[in-house]
């Protein structure tokens, strides 16, 4: 099968899934295009700089994915796919049932893909894997460094903070764009932003917020946690409760009747690591974001501004987050995204060189 | 001579803990009533807040208050002792103070006896006293056992006298002690006497060892012969504790000291057999706060509970990084 009936299949089976945005054939080949040079490269030896060339995927490349993130899992297989390579996917020992459709539909189509699930990753596909790309926490990522073959391409994607940053908004015009960022999938995504700091009134923008973070409950219920992570979300809420009982820099909006969504101001612009499930900081924008965001700058993935200028965007670029966006669409990485600033094609592919 | 420095408040406690005189729901009412004026702190925590009409009321200080303000009804001057948290998740340190110790002795004392617990012959697996001035726990332990019977890192001289005793023996020492010790042990193993048990307290938090409870009772018996292994379930912010033996135990306190399990979701009381945080109302911490609220999840067993405590396997899934995992670093 060649690039373009491959972008072909996989651009009908990414509409089954309206949660990655839209995916045309023409984004799948563009990518190819702009990671690889030439959107047939992949299907025999084509110009490259004064030279022919050729790219070959790195396979099998192993996926292993983490839970309740179908985009991660869905977008890294469809790399995979979009390559001709031969793919396995680990689904996590809870199952993602938006992977497993997703597979049997890949398979369908005819696409090269063994899927595996359960806690252990079968031995011998680690064994033959050539790329292994993983999603997870530290803990999983450095259980799979040990365990990748040595010739094999290692691709870590761990866990990651994002934030937004609001500049010119006295009315809280953002506030239903933040709310949304956060409330999406739980914050459990990796663009979810746990902290918004706000040029201006920041103390007035955590009260729309909240109004906004209620409208959205309404609307799209956060749905049930388990038993530990609404005991981490009423700790946090009894701390800051405590905190801003005792302290006027500190004040807390919370949903009643439940821990449905949580809204906390704090005056100190040391960026403060939410539990998750919809709890999130709303904080002075600082002059100095770095300073403010000390150890948290490791892990930046996303910065969800407003308004979404490049003047902003090149005044924060020291920042490093993989990705600048407008807010509101924090959630909606396009499948041509650097995810942790990195290609995400190029990595899969071994390079044959022709120069006649 | 000691009661007689003992405010009028401290003497009522004192004797319910002792002789059973009065009873808790005045008292824990009294004693908030007053505590919600002479902590200021606490004070400004309650002002939103009505009168508790009953003691499952009374609003529970978050932990996280004794990192961050003085918790004492009583002025700085007057503090007699500080018991310090270990401070290994990450947080900082929260402190405990104590204008006098007379009414923890008295509900560790009565505590210990009730759990069935002997009154002689207790090793333990900790720190002396005297080296370990801000821990809560060597000072109570420092109540059940002279200094001699103190072990710490150094084993050899335990398994000496763990050797040589005649009598049952009771241990009571940290998990991580515990596993240190047995770890020096190696292939060793000691008999102890019959009727000896072990009492384990604290979990691994920040030693990176993670191992399951009945694993661990297992090794328990590997090594020493016991069969007897409790837990006490008791922190710095507690002036009180909760026991519970085997595995899984219930633990239960005293009747000075009482636990609800809370649905964290809606704030009231897990039916019973559900998963809840738990809630702690101890009469004995009457310097400070009596209504604790923990961040250790736990079944509710009818006025008792089964401890699953903060479980770090439950983090929330997904590839956002969470305040846990910012803290694990």
């Amino acid at each position: 099968m060649k690039t373009a009936e491959r972008a072909h299949r996989l651009a009908g089976i990414l509409r089954e899934f309206p949660f990655l945005g839209e995916i045309s054939v023409e984004n799948l080949l563009e990518v190819v295009e702009r990671e690889l040079g030439h959107p047939e490269i992949l299907d025999g030896f084509r110009p490259y700089a004064g030279h022919f060339s050729r790219a070959i995927p790195r396979e099998p490349i192993l996926h292993v994915v983490s839970e309740n993130t179908p985009h991660a899992a869905l977008q890294s297989l469809a790399r995979g796919l979009l390559l001709g390579a031969r793919n396995f996917l680990k689904l996590p020992s809870g199952g993602l049932p938006e992977a497993e459709q997703f597979g049997k539909m890949a398979v369908e189509a005819g696409f090269s893909l063994q899927m595996t699930g359960g806690r252990e990753t079968a031995p011998a596909m680690l064994r033959e894997a050539k790329a292994v790309v993983v999603f997870g926490s530290d803990e999983t990522i450095s259980h799979f460094r040990k365990l990748v073959p040595g010739d094999a391409v290692f691709e870590p994607h761990g866990h990651r903070i994002s934030l937004g940053m609001v500049f010119d908004d006295p009315r809280g015009e953002s506030a239903p764009l933040a709310a949304r960022d956060v409330s999406l999938f739980n914050q459990k995504g990796c663009l979810s932003p746990q902290d918004i700091y706000v040029a201006g009134d920041a103390r007035g923008y955590a009260m729309h917020l909240a109004r906004e973070m209620e409208q959205f409950h309404r609307k799209d219920p956060r749905g049930p946690v388990t038993p530990y992570e609404a005991a981490q979300i009423a700790d946090m809420r009894a701390n800051y409760r405590f905190r801003s009982a005792n302290d006027p820099r500190v004040q807390i909006w919370e949903s009643a009747g439940g821990t449905d969504w949580t809204v906390i101001y704090e005056e100190d612009p040391w960026f403060a690591a939410s539990c998750l499930n919809r709890v999130v900081f709303v904080k002075p924008l600082p002059d100095d974001p770095a300073a403010a965001l000390g150890p948290a700058l490791d892990w930046l993935a996303a910065i969800g501004l407003w308004p979404a200028t490049p003047e902003y965007v090149e005044k924060l670029a020291g920042l490093r987050p993989s990705r600048f966006c407008t807010l509101g669409r924090m959630q909606d990485a396009p499948f041509s995204w650097h995810q942790e600033g990195r290609q995400t094609l190029a990595p899969l592919v071994q390079w044959v060189d022709f120069q006649p | 001579m000691i009661k007689q420095k003992l405010s009028q408040r401290e003497a009522k406690v004192l004797a319910f803990i002792e002789e059973k005189t009065g009873n808790f729901e005045d008292l824990i009412l009294e004693i908030h009533a007053w505590q919600r004026t002479a902590c200021r702190p606490y004070a400004n925590f309650c002002a939103p807040m009505p009168s508790p009409a009953t003691w499952h009321e009374i609003p529970a200080l978050p932990l996280s208050a004794f990192r961050q303000a003085a918790i004492r009804c009583f002025s700085e001057g007057e503090t007699e002792r500080t018991f310090r948290t270990s401070g290994t998740t990450g947080e900082g340190y929260g402190e405990h103070h104590f204008q006098t110790l007379e009414v923890y002795r008295a509900a560790a004392l009565a505590g210990w006896q009730l759990a069935g617990l002997p009154a002689g012959n207790v090793h333990c697996l900790l720190p002396k006293p005297t080296e370990s001035p801000h821990s809560s726990l060597s000072c109570m332990a420092g109540w059940l056992a002279p200094a001699e019977r103190f072990f710490w890192k150094d084993w050899d001289p335990l398994a000496k006298v763990l050797t040589g005793t005649e009598g049952p023996v009771a241990l009571f020492g940290t998990a991580l002690a515990f596993l240190d010790f047995f770890d020096w042990l190696g292939s060793r193993t000691l008999r102890l006497p019959e009727g000896s048990l072990a009492i384990e307290t604290g979990g691994y938090k920040g030693s990176g060892r993670e191992i399951p409870q009945e694993e661990f009772y297992a090794r328990f018996t590997e090594k020493l012969g016991l069969e007897d292994i409790r837990n006490e379930y008791g922190m710095t912010e507690l002036s009180s504790q909760f026991y519970a033996a085997g595995c899984p135990g219930v633990h239960r306190g005293g009747p000075w000291v009482r636990a609800r399990v809370i649905d964290p979701e809606t704030g009231l009381e897990a039916q019973d057999g559900a998963t809840g945080v738990l809630r702690i109302f101890d009469l004995a911490n009457i310097g400070s706060c009596c209504a604790i609220q923990t961040r250790d999840l736990a079944i509710r067993r009818g006025k008792d509970f089964e401890l699953i405590g903060r479980d770090p396997a439950a983090l929330p899934r997904g590839c956002s990084r969470s305040a846990d995992e910012m803290l694990a670093r």
